[in-house]
């Protein structure tokens, strides 16, 4: 313990405008299970793009799972980032379970970058997830069971992550209304300590 | 620090990624990049403990974006799969090289914050 160490009951604080903790472990650690189970997925079918494995299982629609990991849709996408686009979305699962597990439990106040570095990560990428999965249907006319999976987690992730996002683009919202600083902000922004900040960050 | 511990292996995977992948013995900058990106990477991860360097991993960001740009421009498509390694890498360390030293502590300000507040 050095000096200056914080106790527990002092990070894990409600954060408004909840009356919870988006920042406890309780909230972020089943988001980072259900990131690395989508990780383990989009890895397993980017083996299969790389032709690493022979064959992908579906349990549902057969061979359709390799019409579309195989697909033109694919193939542009391999063409634009140089790599398997099941390879693009396991590195962003992991980027959900890494930018989840760092942090305190009051990393919605102390960390607004990397809370909002997460969000960036989590919610577009849900988006992005579920867009694919429809063009699976309009586009390509077959359907891949496991890419449906991960779209479900990735939309369960956004519902699960987006709170504590709010609370901290509330939280520089309230800094920005006191101080009417962008200096103040943006060094709160980077977890730089500010008496401001301090004082407005538990008002609801 | 485990961010860091992860960018020593990621380190490690590029320096044994010239013998995974066989380079041939032309490819002389596939060799000098792989090689000397592990160096860098495993260097800058080890000094960050140091206090006065504990900044250090920021630059592995800039090596990040090398590696991926490197993957990106080295070849024409179809990209090679010593290429692809090294953009899978560099994405890999962009992801960890930003998380910071001592992550889940509140960072050093607010700790510094908290204890003058303590004291007055």
């Amino acid at each position: 313990m050095t000096k200056a160490e914080y106790n527990i009951s002092e990070l894990d604080v409600n954060a408004p405008p909840w009356r919870y903790n988006p920042s406890s472990w309780r909230q972020r650690i089943p988001i980072c299970l259900l990131a690395g189970i989508a990780f383990l997925i989009a890895s397993y079918m980017a083996l299969y793009q790389w032709r690493l494995i022979g064959d992908v299982w579906d349990p549902v629609f057969g061979e359709q799972s390799r019409q579309v990991l195989d697909s033109d849709v694919s193939e542009q996408m391999r063409r634009w980032f140089r790599i398997p686009d099941s390879a693009l979305g396991a590195l962003a699962y992991l980027g959900d379970l890494v930018f989840g597990l760092a942090g305190s439990t009051r990393r919605w106040q102390y960390r607004p970058w990397l809370v909002l570095l997460f969000g960036l990560d989590v919610i577009p990428l849900g988006i992005v997830s579920a867009v694919l999965v429809v063009m699976q249907g309009t586009v390509v006319g077959a359907w891949c069971f496991l890419c449906i999976v991960t779209a479900v987690i990735s939309l369960l992730l956004v519902a699960l992550a987006y709170d504590e996002v709010w609370s901290t683009l509330l939280y520089l919202k309230r800094v920005w209304a006191k101080t009417r600083k962008s200096n103040v902000v943006w060094n709160v922004f980077w977890g730089r300590a500010s008496r401001d900040a301090n004082e407005v960050a538990l008002v609801a | 620090m485990w961010a860091r511990v992860v960018e020593v292996m990621l380190g490690c995977w590029l320096a044994v990624s010239p013998f995974i992948f066989r380079h041939s013995a032309e490819d002389r900058a596939l060799w000098v990049n792989d090689l000397l990106s592990a160096t860098v990477v495993i260097v800058l991860a080890l000094v960050s403990f140091w206090p006065p360097l504990r900044f250090a991993h920021i630059a592995n960001l800039a090596v990040a974006l090398w590696l991926i740009a490197f993957g990106f421009w080295a070849s024409p498509y179809p990209t090679p799969p010593a290429l692809q390694n090294n953009v899978v890498a560099g994405l890999l360390l962009l992801m960890f090289a930003i998380v910071p030293n001592e992550a889940n502590r509140p960072p050093r300000p607010w700790r510094d914050f908290k204890h003058s507040n303590r004291i007055n």
